[in-house]
């Protein structure tokens, strides 16, 4: 589902992506880890074509994101790390200029969609505020409902938790997993490794731009050569280097 | 004293980074930008030196015009001074992202407000007082003062500087304490705009012009007590000319007194120094506290918004759709964006009536001639009007999305679409007005068909370049990073279009310019038009329609260009 050939990006001379190669199949809820500056919204904003890779290709669903951009967005719902909004907007009409974004006709599919979207993120109460008026952690689901609103086959996420209280971090955690249930492609960046052990079958460790490792968190702790959490693992492989 | 001068710090640093980090491009930038500003002052020193020497020969009024003009330019300076402290105090003191740290370091509450009001003295003060310089240097040069002139207007003007800034940011302490938290910046652009409309309609029908005219007075004392402008011994303007005008015209000046108003600036600024920590002390805080109140919830004006984006929006596809409703609901729940619409209504309203009022009858020239010929410098007029409002509005099109822009990028929407898009939004209620202003200017000068005709036709195909010109430069120069969209086109991507879109209006103007005299004067003297004629004025007609096209086309392939490789 999802193809990183040879990856790389420079930043004014500073390689900030160097070579990745990775391939995450379907249904497969990917973790994304690494240390600050490591190189993981770097790859994440180049997944989502927000940014232009130096060299290598990326292919969604089939589709070069370099040769077919539109198609291949169309298959990809994207959750930045900071929630950046069209502040006069209210929520409801955020979510149905999104959908307009991506083609979908306003019909009463898409507004009870629309409607259950807002309901399983606890927002329906304040569709009709703007979204100025919202805190952190609501523009944060609202960014959500937004990326999952035309039924993506691809999900990329940078920093899923952050600003998110318990409660809402727990039902984002089911909802992955519902998603990957379903056959969505879930590739996640994370400082949580409490979320990736608990949400991801397959893991990566990204350092110096680098993929360090990759996995299972059991293949994880083989390559590690030691036993324990994911934070012990990531504490080994990340200061071996 | 020392917490002051760590508050004071971090701008210094980053002016110092900005200075030595900039690369080639931002030094080219300076290096234009202060090219252009000047070329601007010298302009304005030789009209002012110009208008004074012509002062000086006018008998008996001569040295009272010039003082009249020092003290009306004063005043202006003055109340520009003002104007633009409220504004700028409203962002350094209650809106800035930083104050959030500030506010929760232990440092007292009147360092940050003296450190904060330091910041807006400068930032509002140093563009005027470069700009009032020239005309204050024409002073010098015209009426040869001894180095008393020199030294008071420096200090002088930079106390008459602190005390504008004192009232500014006091004015702006008090409307954020009285209005409702959440309104309190909406609330005071908002009373900023009305009052500069206010100012320019006032202004205008004065009509000052008359003035011009002598003649329409009845005396020299009825002319001269026309002249006066308003003032007042309790104003520091007054104080500046007096000194200043001892200095210039030391025979019926008084030097004698000069100290005195000297003496009365700077007590004026101390106190209003004083003062303004003094009542910080009690105020400042407790609004910085209530701006940072959540902001409105409930949407206004929906049902309307949503009729005209239905119209609105129709003929495009879904996304352009979404786009435009999006566009069109932001720009209406913003204040501070759909306000700016009441100075382009008074714009249109003082253009219009400026052609109402022209004396063409008095004119020593053939009415018709005189008609035409105006009618064709009026597209020119009238394509900088538009390009004048393009770059409020246009131009910022793009950088409009703000930090949202990652939404547009990571949609399936192509940048192609989505340029053209916004192209095609703005050119119709451009072109709309573009021949408003021509037909209605047109109707007020009664010109001849063929003159109709052709402006209107010219206009219509100019402002398809200008509207051009503005979403493609404002695609090469994006700021998705602003606070306030406004700041977006006074940028140097702003000012560059302006340059450019100027450049346009008049090489079009210039190259009509031969064939339509060709043509009227054929009319009036009835003579044939000779092949060699015929051909110059294809050329020149197909010349702009290529310029045109050029301008159109270029600077949207270049704005897609830099936009797709934006990061």
């Amino acid at each position: 589902m999802i193809k990183l050939i040879n990856l790389t990006k420079f930043y004014r001379g500073l390689r900030a992506v160097d070579r990745i190669n990775l391939k995450i199949e379907k249904g497969v809820c990917f973790g994304f880890l690494g240390p600050n500056g490591a190189g993981k919204t770097t790859t994440i904003r180049m997944m989502a074509g927000v940014l232009k890779p130096t060299e290598g290709q990326i292919i969604i669903n089939g589709h070069d994101l370099a040769k077919y951009p539109s198609a291949a967005k169309q298959c990809v719902g994207f959750i930045p790390d900071r929630p950046f909004m069209y502040e006069k907007l209210t929520g409801l009409e955020f979510l149905h200029f999104v959908a307009g974004l991506y083609g979908l006709d306003s019909t009463s599919m898409l507004n009870r969609r629309i409607g259950d979207l807002l309901g399983l993120f606890e927002l329906k109460q304040r569709e009709e505020e703007l979204i100025e008026s919202y805190s952190h952690g609501m523009k944060q689901r609202l960014i959500m409902c937004a990326a999952l609103v035309h039924q993506p086959k691809v999900l990329i996420v940078d920093e899923p938790m952050v600003g998110l209280d318990p409660k809402g971090a727990r039902l984002v955690k089911n909802i992955f997993r519902e998603q990957a249930a379903e056959g969505t492609t879930i590739f996640m960046s994370t400082h949580s490794l409490e979320v990736a052990e608990e949400v991801c079958e397959e893991i990566a460790i990204i350092q110096e731009g680098r993929i360090i490792a990759h996995g299972t968190a059991g293949e994880l702790r083989e390559q590690a050569g030691m036993d324990g959490n994911l934070e012990d693992i990531f504490l080994r492989l990340t200061q071996e280097r | 004293m020392q917490d002051l001068f760590l508050l004071m710090r971090p701008r210094l640093l980053g002016f110092k980074n900005q200075l030595i980090r900039s690369g080639s491009s931002g030094k080219r930038r300076v290096l234009i930008m202060g090219g252009l500003g000047l070329a601007f002052c010298g302009g304005m020193f030789v009209l002012s030196s110009r208008v004074l020497i012509y002062f000086q020969s006018v008998e008996m009024i001569g040295d009272l015009l010039a003082q009249q003009l020092l003290s009306m330019v004063l005043l202006t300076f003055f109340s520009m001074l003002i104007f633009s402290n409220i504004i700028t105090a409203l962002s350094n003191l209650y809106l800035s992202k930083d104050l959030e740290l500030c506010h929760s370091i232990p440092v007292s509450v009147e360092e940050l407000f003296i450190s904060r009001s330091l910041y807006t003295f400068v930032d509002s003060s140093w563009m005027v007082i470069i700009f009032a310089l020239p005309i204050f240097l024409a002073y010098g040069y015209v009426y040869e003062p001894d180095l008393g002139f020199y030294l008071s207007l420096i200090h002088m003007n930079v106390a008459m500087a602190i005390i504008a800034s004192c009232i500014g940011i006091l004015l702006t302490m008090v409307l954020v304490h009285i209005f409702p938290a959440q309104r309190t910046k909406d609330i005071v652009l908002l009373l900023s705009i009305f009052m500069v409309v206010a100012l320019y309609l006032l202004f205008r029908f004065l009509r000052p012009e008359r003035l011009v005219n002598p003649e329409a007075f009845f005396s020299v004392a009825q002319y001269v007590s026309a002249l006066k402008v308003p003032d007042s011994p309790f104003l520091p303007t007054h104080w500046i000319t007096e000194t200043l005008w001892a200095h210039l015209n030391p025979v019926e000046g008084r030097p004698a007194e000069s100290g005195i108003e000297i003496l009365l600036i700077w007590a004026t600024a101390a106190s209003a120094v004083v003062i303004n920590v003094w009542i910080a002390h009690f105020i400042y805080f407790d609004g910085f506290s209530k701006s940072q109140e959540a902001k409105k919830r409930r949407a206004g004006g929906k049902r309307l918004l949503d009729l005209m984006i239905m119209s609105v929006s129709k003929p495009f596809g879904k996304d352009l759709s979404a786009i435009i409703s999006k566009d069109i609901r932001s720009f209406f729940r913003d204040n501070t964006q759909w306000s700016q619409l009441l100075l382009l209504a008074a714009l249109i309203v003082v253009y219009l009536y400026n052609f109402s009022v022209l004396p063409l009858d008095k004119s020593p020239i053939r009415l018709d001639f005189l008609q035409n010929e105006l009618a064709f410098l009026n597209m020119g007029l009238a394509g900088f009007v538009l390009s004048a409002l393009c770059t409020r509005f246009v131009f910022t099109a793009v950088s409009a999305e703000g930090e949202a822009y990652w939404i547009i990028r990571s949609s399936p929407l192509k940048l192609r679409r989505y340029l053209w898009g916004k192209y095609i939004f703005f050119v119709v209620p451009i072109l709309i007005l573009a021949e408003v202003l021509i037909v209605a200017t047109n109707y007020l000068l009664d010109v001849t068909l063929f003159m109709m005709i052709l402006s209107s036709v010219t206009i219509g195909f100019m402002a398809f370049g200008i509207v051009a010109l503005g979403i493609g430069f404002g695609a090469i120069y994006p700021k998705f990073n602003h606070e306030n969209i406004g700041q977006v086109s006074t940028g140097f991507g702003g000012f560059l279009y302006m340059i450019i879109s100027s450049l346009f209006i008049g090489l079009i103007v210039i190259l009509e310019a031969g064939p339509v005299y060709m043509l009227f004067m054929s009319q009036v003297r009835g003579s044939v038009i000779s092949p060699i004629e015929w051909l110059f004025i294809v050329l020149s007609f197909s010349a702009v329609v290529v310029i045109i096209g050029v301008a159109i086309f270029r600077p949207m392939k270049a704005g897609l260009k830099a936009l797709q490789g934006y990061e």
